[in-house]
């Protein structure tokens, strides 16, 4: 469960008192608003990344815990931005294994050894039926190949909650609306808590909650 | 008819670049020749000179260790003050950093920190003792040798570095590694560092050709017993008798040889290491190990303070300081500087204007060849146009040398600017390669959507986002075109002398004063260059800026 | 701030010279010079060297060197000597109208080099100094003006008779080089450190033992740097008592009776030595360095007047004391020689020819390079050292190549 609370965004040009949002496992918000009222900032804010175009403040918790004093790689939160960084020296495959926890466990409770988790990998693609792509390099995926392998790469950290920007932006409509109702179902699959932030009103999928910015938002120019 | 143009322009264009690349490999095949015809003894009788293996080996650990040393350390450095605000000072100070000559570094290195130095006794002296003589630097060894080089490197590859970051989203590797739960160490290490391996991959050969031949540094701290090869080889080079010309030339087959197993052991390491990293990776390690790397965060500070030291040493030498002498009782005088300027005003003109020409032309060629490559589609090897740096100096000038006699030609700055093109081309080519070949070609999209014709977008858009980089080519390519000894004698023959021919000339005779005052002016030139470069740069936004606004 | 005007004029009008709007002061100052020798006529003794001056052979030499300019290839390593050859290249200026430029090298090897690839074309070089080796290379070449001797008037001058000026390094000069100045082989030394004799002299058991009292802080230049070479043969002259072998072709039988000589001393020396013989200074300059930074308690050098200068310049102690070996300095001459193929021969024999005056050598002498004087009228008996001997040349080879055989790796 990932709850903010008292949270107000202090930007030059205005300032946001947002309602305290909770989010239950698997749950969805979708953030939208017109550019510049800090959607972004406020992801990298919940992320735990230095904050340089606005001042916030606020409480986030996940499962009840504060994260206010952690930085980003204590906090487990996902990322997924529009260009889905791929690490270019990486195939697939290995880019799947990077996110993959340490400490990943196998059935008899001893530590992966390296082929074990390039299968686990394998078998997560294969899942959703994108093995054919284990062994390529990111400057040979497709756009809505790169999205997917980003979701996956970002699943199989197994972050405690996910924060989206924009990720399906650079798609055209129709492979958009498939991967990211794909992605939706997805996250509610393995219950994950997740933040997207969209300029795309009209295809905020029925199960998500929305917030507008806009709607909490005071000039004070 | 424009297609016969421009084909005309593409062979023309291709001309120049295959003279500018070819030059070093014809010098080299003239240079080489056997002036006597080689026999089996003559093998038999080189490879049974005295610690000929020795001397190979130690030249080949120091070629190596030297480079791979610097590059490790410039990258932990440039991990720990890429996105900090120590970043600005840094930039600010690396043109200072990057001017001091080897040669400085190394006579600066053991006079202070070598066993029985100046920072030692004067630690001790403080308590009225004398430093052990176990302490501190040995004089000569292949320890002194490769930290004066490596120590030399380190902002040379942190230019280089720099440039390189600049065309790479590190920042969003960065923070996507952490969002996966790495420290920002490891993330460094884990994606960016192979990626920036990979592309210092040329700087690493030319800093290792560097460190296989290079003589002054050998001499003065290179272990002697055995020589190190550059210095054997130099001692055959310039015996004129049958079997040290024969030794001669098989050194230098040899020296070729050695720079092959080099570039086999550069892409062995890369695999090697990116195959650890990468496993790594795939393993999800922590890779505590990157904490070092704070260690390097104090870097900038004990450079510049090495930096000062050494100057300072210089200065103090300049104007009449020396061992025997204590603060009061040394003779100050500024007269060495009076004498001297006199007769430096000519030799820094000449520089300053064969520096001016030989850099831009070298910028100039680099971009026209990469265009070139760009447009065929066909990328010729690194190692073609790396030729300069690769290949023995002092034969392949010498083959120039025999040519530009042979057709009679001046002793005038023209051709001392032409012989230190090749070299100046390469140092750019070097800078440039990775920028041009991995700018983001959406800019030119654009520009091309709004109507540019191709060489309009060129220079509005690819030209202007490459500035930065530039820059940093052109500063290379000035230094490197000052601190030219061998072309500008050979081919000037000394009608125009430089600073550096009057530099390199006072430095063998190893009298401190003189010494001092030639190679502080020396070290003055590639410093205003450096320091317009970064002025300037901080002053353009290029493709980092586009990309990452 | 007036040296600065003042020189930045001269170097101004330097730079006009060469350019060709000043033909007009070339002209003037041809014209002045052409009044000089009337000026200076004045009844001289007939020795050789007026005869020689007033031969109509050195009068058109003067008349063609007018004007041209002479490349002087010289090592450019030493302040004392830029400052010598400056000084003469204004007199030179002055008296011949002749322009002397010195090209300043780190190793005359690279004036061989170039004239190896001049192959006997037109030459770039007009003069260079040279002795040893690249000489010995040269003269077999064919590369060098010969008759040298009989055409510069002040080569009568030599002290040919006190000085062993006829051979260089072994091999006959025979008119294709002129020498310019000697070097004696001597050693700086710490005070006392080498005992308290009278004569100033040292053998090599006192250097051992020297070298016992203070481990570490003894060397000598690495063979083959010529310095270093020259240490090893005063040590092998005085281990063997002078033995009459080392002045002919080095037989393999005097090589084993000889050499072991010395190997075994060196044998005992090395431990005792800088880095426990693990490491040599490059040369004799970086010797002294050392030896100024008190790092060394001994240095080598080829010229007698070294210390003097240095205690001068007060870069080593004044206590500081000046030794050579008992048997005599090896002494050798450094030379001036002619490319055949020179574009300014006549100049550069003019070049030759006031380097050898009594005005150049003096001043050579007594200024701040102190370098001894090759000819009879400044031949100072006191300041020279006991001459000794240059071994055969065959030696040379011998003892720096089994020298690298047993000590080089």
């Amino acid at each position: 469960m990932l709850s903010i609370s008292n949270c107000h965004i202090h930007t030059d040009n205005g300032r946001i008192e947002l309602p305290d949002i909770t989010l239950k496992s698997g749950e969805l918000l979708v953030l939208t608003g017109p550019s510049g009222m800090g959607k972004s900032t406020f992801l990298h804010w919940i992320l735990g990344d230095k904050i340089t175009h606005a001042d916030i403040s606020g409480d986030i918790a996940l499962n009840d815990i504060p994260l206010n004093g952690l930085n980003i790689e204590q906090r487990r939160i996902g990322l997924l931005m529009q260009d889905v960084h791929l690490f270019p020296h990486l195939n697939v495959i290995d880019n799947i294994c990077f996110a993959l926890p340490y400490s990943l466990t196998g059935s008899n409770g001893k530590k992966l050894h390296k082929s074990q988790r390039r299968k686990v990998a394998i078998n997560m693609l294969d899942n959703i039926d994108m093995g054919y792509v284990a062994q390529h390099y990111p400057d040979q995926l497709s756009g809505g190949e790169r999205s997917r392998v980003g979701l996956i790469r970002a699943l199989a950290n197994q972050p405690k909650a996910l924060l989206m920007d924009e990720p399906f932006a650079a798609l055209d409509p129709k492979t958009g609306a498939l991967v990211s109702q794909w992605a939706y179902n997805q996250l509610q699959e393995r219950g994950v808590p997740s933040i997207m932030v969209s300029h795309d009103i009209k295809n905020i999928p029925p199960q998500a909650q929305h917030l507008d910015l806009a709607t909490y938002y005071h000039s004070t120019k | 008819m424009a297609t016969k143009i421009r084909r005309l322009t593409l062979s023309a264009g291709w001309l120049v670049v295959a003279l500018v690349a070819g030059l070093p490999l014809f010098g080299v095949i003239v240079g080489l020749w056997p002036s006597v015809p080689i026999s089996e003894a003559d093998v038999a009788r080189f490879f049974a000179y005295n610690g000929l293996t020795y001397s190979i080996t130690n030249t080949l650990f120091i070629s190596l260790a030297a480079p791979l040393l610097a590059l490790y350390v410039a990258f932990m450095v440039y991990s720990q003050y890429r996105f900090n605000p120590r970043w600005q000072t840094l930039e600010k100070r690396l043109a200072p950093l990057l001017s001091l000559p080897h040669l400085a570094v190394a006579l600066g290195l053991v006079y202070l920190f070598s066993s029985g130095g100046m920072v030692f006794n004067a630690l001790w002296g403080l308590f009225g003792q004398t430093a052990p003589d176990w302490l501190g630097l040995p004089r000569k060894s292949l320890l002194t040798m490769v930290l004066a080089i490596s120590i030399k490197e380190v902002p040379f590859f942190l230019l280089i570095l720099s440039a390189l970051g600049r065309q790479l989203a590190i920042k969003d590797w960065l923070l996507q590694g952490k969002a996966l739960g790495y420290t920002e160490g490891a993330s460094w290490w884990l994606l960016v560092f192979p990626i920036m391996l990979k592309q210092s991959r040329l700087a690493l050969l030319a800093a290792m050709a560097y460190s296989l031949s290079v003589l002054d540094i050998s001499l003065l701290v290179g272990p002697n017993i055995p020589q190190l090869y550059a210095v054997v080889l130099y001692n055959w080079q310039t015996g004129f008798n049958a079997y040290e010309q024969a030794n001669a030339f098989l050194g230098n087959l040899m020296l070729l040889i050695m720079l092959g197993l080099l570039i086999v052991s550069i892409y062995g390491h890369e695999w090697f290491t990116i195959n650890r990293l990468r496993i790594n990776a795939v393993m999800a390690n922590p890779f505590k190990i990157a904490r070092l790397s704070r260690l390097f965060t104090a870097w900038l500070g004990f450079f510049s303070l090495l930096t000062v030291a050494i100057l300072i040493t210089f200065l103090l030498w300049s104007f009449g300081w020396n061992t025997q002498s204590t603060i009061s009782t040394a003779n100050w005088s500024f007269s060495l500087w009076q004498d001297e300027w006199f007769f430096m005003q000519g030799p820094l003109l000449h520089s300053l204007n064969i520096a001016f020409f030989s850099s831009l032309l070298g910028v100039a060629v680099t971009l026209l060849a990469l265009e070139l490559q760009q447009q065929t589609n066909r990328k010729l090897p690194d190692y073609v146009w790396l030729m300069a740096i690769l290949l023995p100096q002092l034969s392949m000038v010498y083959g120039w040398q025999v040519t530009h006699t042979g057709l009679s030609g001046s002793y005038s700055t023209g051709w001392i600017i032409l012989s230190h093109l090749p070299f100046t081309f390469a140092y750019s080519y070097l800078v440039l390669r990775g920028p041009f070949q991995s700018l983001n070609q959406h800019y030119e999209l654009v520009a091309a959507s709004f109507g540019y014709t191709y060489w309009q977008r060129w220079w509005r858009v690819r030209f202007m986002l490459l500035r930065p980089a530039l820059l940093s080519a052109l500063a290379i390519a000035f230094s490197v075109s000052v601190a030219q000894y061998i072309p500008t004698l050979m081919i000037g023959a000394g009608r125009v002398t430089t600073i550096t021919t009057e530099a390199v000339a006072i430095a063998s005779g190893n009298e401190q004063s003189i010494t001092a005052v030639y190679i502080l002016v020396q070290a003055a030139l590639p410093f205003i260059a450096f320091l317009i470069a970064s002025i300037l740069a901080q002053r353009i936004r290029g493709s980092f800026d586009a990309e990452h606004q | 701030m007036m040296w600065l005007t003042s020189k930045s004029l001269r170097f101004l009008s330097n730079v006009k010279y060469s350019n060709p709007l000043a033909a007009l002061v070339v002209l003037m100052a041809v014209a002045i010079l052409a009044l000089l020798p009337n000026v200076n006529a004045q009844p001289l003794p007939d020795t050789p060297t007026v005869q020689l001056e007033s031969s109509p052979q050195w009068q058109q030499t003067l008349a063609d060197a007018k004007g041209e300019t002479v490349y002087f290839y010289a090592w450019g390593g030493s302040k004392p000597i830029n400052d010598y050859l400056r000084w003469a290249a204004r007199e030179i200026a002055s008296r011949y109208n002749v322009r002397l430029r010195h090209v300043k090298v780190a190793d005359i090897s690279e004036a061989v080099s170039r004239l190896k690839a001049e192959d006997g074309s037109k030459s770039a070089i007009d003069l260079l100094w040279v002795n040893g080796e690249n000489f010995s290379y040269l003269k077999e070449q064919r590369l060098l003006l010969g008759k040298l001797w009989s055409s510069i008037p002040n080569s009568a001058l030599l002290a040919t008779q006190k000085l062993p000026l006829k051979n260089d390094f072994g091999v006959p000069i025979e008119g294709f080089e002129v020498p310019w100045g000697v070097g004696q082989f001597n050693i700086i030394a710490d005070e006392g450190l080498l005992g308290e004799s009278e004569q100033n002299t040292v053998t090599s058991s006192i250097i051992l033992a020297a070298a016992k009292q203070n481990p570490g802080r003894i060397s000598y230049p690495r063979p083959p740097e010529f310095h270093g070479t020259t240490f090893l043969k005063q040590l092998l002259v005085d281990l063997s008592n002078k033995d009459k072998r080392l002045y002919s072709a080095a037989t393999s039988q005097a090589q084993d009776d000889l050499l072991p000589l010395l190997w075994d001393y060196l044998d005992q020396l090395h431990p005792l030595s800088w880095q426990k013989g693990n490491a040599f200074p490059s040369s004799n300059t970086e010797q002294l360095s050392l030896f100024q930074q008190k790092q060394f308690v001994l240095a080598v050098s080829f010229n007698p007047n070294e210390m003097a200068k240095e205690k001068n310049e007060k870069r080593i102690p004044t206590t500081s004391q000046r030794l050579y070996f008992a048997q005599g300095a090896i002494t050798n001459s450094h030379n001036l020689a002619i490319p055949k193929a020179a574009q300014n021969s006549a100049g550069a024999k003019v070049v030759i020819n006031f380097l050898l005056s009594e005005l150049a050598q003096k001043q050579k002498l007594n200024g701040s390079w102190g370098d001894p004087s090759v000819i009879t009228p400044l031949l100072d008996e006191a300041s020279t050292l006991p001459a000794q001997q240059e071994l055969h040349s065959s030696w040379q080879q011998v003892i720096e190549d089994k020298w690298q055989q047993k000590y080089g790796a």
